[in-house]
């Protein structure tokens, strides 16, 4: 893992296109600012993960049949 | 007229129409594959499995949210609603659904739909406050069973 020391204002290059800025520092919360191209999605990791979780949970699923919302 | 051969583990050979196809440009989040098929839909369409193309043993179960949700709202993030540029009114929302024994161990995921749109799907966050990982498809059954 690469750890770099940035102020408020200044930026980090990924790559050539996508840019993260140190926009405000307020106690222990950081305001950033991400700009990617519009083909990369950017996530908060906590969400990335949770979606991820529940996509794998999904596609393990072992019923064939689907009920219906009527049973319910 | 081109077709597509799934030799699906779940549901034996699927035959899709190649413009059935659905490019997902980024994919499922966490699971690989960019081409899926929507198959198997449920007579009342509530349900159905977006099945991968790439992966003959991969296939989630879906569900079309209104069926279950009646005020289910979908809230993109600019940068989201740039990525898929197109008239609300043409997009089909679908949702992933994690399946278990009973119905009251049916949820879905409302917090990041699956956009379909003119062969592109695109699997999204979801910023609308009110749009859980984990909801309960069958809150009726919950409550039967608490």
């Amino acid at each position: 893992m690469l750890l770099i020391t940035r102020r408020v204002g200044e930026k980090i290059m990924i790559g050539d296109d996508v840019i993260v800025h140190v926009m405000e520092i307020v106690g222990n919360t950081v305001r950033i600012g991400v700009e990617a191209p519009r083909s990369t999605p950017v996530y908060r990791e906590e969400i990335w993960h949770a979606v991820r979780d529940e996509n794998r949970a999904a596609a393990d699923a072992a019923p064939i049949e689907l009920p219906s919302p009527a049973k319910a | 007229m081109s077709t597509v051969i799934i030799d699906s583990s779940r549901f034996g050979t699927l035959e899709i129409a190649s413009e059935d196809v659905i490019e997902f440009p980024n994919g499922l989040i966490g699971l690989g594959g960019s081409r899926y098929a929507l198959v198997g839909a449920t007579e009342d369409g509530a349900f159905s499995w977006l099945h991968s193309i790439d992966d003959p043993s991969l296939a989630l179960p879906v569900a079309n949210p209104w069926h279950f949700f009646g005020d289910y709202a979908v809230d993109l993030s600019d940068a989201d609603s740039a990525r898929i540029t197109e008239d609300p009114a043409n997009v089909a929302v679908y949702v992933t659904v994690r399946a278990g024994a009973e119905l009251a161990d049916f949820f879905a995921n409302l917090r990041a739909p699956i956009l379909v749109s003119e062969g592109r799907g695109h699997q999204v966050i979801n910023e609308a406050p009110e749009a859980p990982v984990r909801a309960p498809l069958f809150p009726a059954a919950v409550a039967a069973a608490a």
